[in-house]
């Protein structure tokens, strides 16, 4: 999870924020680091670039990108399943 | 109408409204802007997603709102030729980098000419006329001249006028390969000496708070603007600068000083010394390039020494005038060209 945590400081330009400033269940939106709209997109883009995952249900994003956890989760499941 | 405020980024100290004493020296075809704290003038949350260009046209405007003590302008004008070239050039090459299939969102968002000044209206929450003029050479001229407009016609009791280009490594790559910058190591400081081709790139964010009423802490009053382009030749130049003129109640003898947009392109400046022989003969000329550097929008730079020459009465010393000290400083020409194609005049005077 560390390694998303930094992929997700460079992919945002989180300035002055460390991977371990961000909890494993911190919510991402809104409260917590309070991502908006384009940050989601940004999010997109980073499993597409760095694991090769395209989010097809955009219904989905809610429930993937509601923590680093959920994220870390998504991606290991996805990489399960097409090993 | 009238220049209340000031916000200037440029290459030289000239945020935070320094008084311009000593020129910053450069080496080589480049000048950079001297930038500031961004977290001063910005939230650090929006500052993140903001690229130099667009961090350096808010904070310039945000200094210049300061200033005017004005909250939420009637408008925002700017004028680009360049847009966000960085921002531009990110997403272009990740298009490329990932065979067209992913866009880097924020890059592609703030990649369009008119996102500062939809930045400054963001930030602001203003929702008023907003506008972006991205006119090649004409487009600082072409964004003034809309404000000034506005302001004429009473739509306006304040307007917020800004110009903003960048140099990024990749344009200047370009454009130095195209030979519009001079080759070999020159310094800024001596641009005009050199009798060679080019001239040496630059950048800058300049805005003004112009206002339709007059106020004590006004720097000066713009008398007029007027663009033309590609003239037939000298007499062409001499007769719209004579008409200019007399177009607002003047003569030469009333012009206390010429800044010009010579910028060490001996070809470029032939203009300007042929002026200097003929309708500009007897009268103080200045430059203004060797501080700023060549860009399309250099004629807010240009706006901004001649206002706040007005204001303080005196020439600032970056600029090296031969003239009397004593000398007060009542009206100003300011007569420039971008690449002998995009001519401006624009006349400035003590309120």
């Amino acid at each position: 999870m560390s390694d998303l945590k930094t992929q997700i400081i460079a992919q945002l330009n989180l300035q002055d924020t460390k991977p371990e400033d961000i909890g494993d269940d911190q919510p991402l939106f809104v409260e917590g680091l309070g991502l908006d709209s384009i940050d989601a997109l940004e999010l997109i883009v980073l499993l597409q670039q760095q694991y090769k995952i395209k989010l097809s249900n955009a219904e989905d994003g809610p429930r993937v990108f509601k923590t680093v956890r959920t994220m870390a989760e998504y991606i290991t499941d996805h990489q399960a399943q097409h090993a | 109408m009238y220049i209340r405020a000031t916000g200037n980024i440029s290459p030289q100290k000239t945020f935070g409204h320094q008084p311009l004493v000593d020129a910053v020296a450069y080496t080589g075809n480049r000048l950079a802007c001297i930038e500031p704290d961004y977290k001063d003038f910005i939230d650090p949350k929006q500052i993140r997603r903001m690229s130099r260009i667009i961090r350096m046209g808010v904070a310039a405007a945000m200094e210049c709102l300061q200033e005017a003590e004005v909250k939420v302008p009637d408008a925002i004008i700017t004028g680009t030729a360049y847009g966000c070239l960085e921002d531009t050039n990110s997403f272009l090459s990740k298009l490329v980098e990932f065979n067209e299939e992913l866009l880097t969102p924020t890059s592609f968002i703030q990649s369009t000419h008119n996102t500062i000044g939809a930045q400054i209206g963001l930030l602001l929450h203003c929702n008023h006329y907003n506008n972006a003029f991205v006119h090649r050479g004409f487009s600082f001229e072409s964004a003034l001249l809309d404000g000034m407009m506005l302001l004429k016609e009473n739509d306006a009791a304040n307007v917020l006028v800004g110009a903003i280009d960048e140099i990024t490594n990749t344009s200047h790559t370009i454009l130095n390969r195209l030979g519009l910058y001079k080759q070999g190591p020159v310094s800024n400081l001596d641009i005009y000496k050199t009798k060679t081709k080019g001239t040496i790139a630059g950048e800058g964010a300049t805005f003004f708070l112009l206002a339709n009423e007059p106020a004590a802490t006004d720097y000066a009053k713009l008398d007029g603007l007027h663009t033309f382009y590609k003239p037939e030749g000298i007499n062409d130049i001499e007769k719209q600068i004579a008409a200019f003129v007399e177009r607002h109640a003047v003569s030469m003898n009333d012009i206390d000083l010429i800044i010009t947009g010579k910028n060490g392109d001996a070809g470029e400046d032939k203009v300007y010394e042929q002026l200097g022989q003929t309708i500009f003969k007897a009268k103080e000329m200045l430059n203004y390039k060797h501080l700023c550097g060549e860009y399309p929008t250099a004629a807010a730079f240009a706006m901004w020494l001649a206002a706040v020459t007005i204001k303080s009465g005196r020439v600032p010393a970056a600029l090296n005038y031969a003239g009397s000290a004593d000398k007060k400083i009542n009206r100003i020409l300011i007569y420039n060209h971008y690449q002998g194609i995009h001519h401006s005049l624009s006349l400035l005077s003590a309120c």
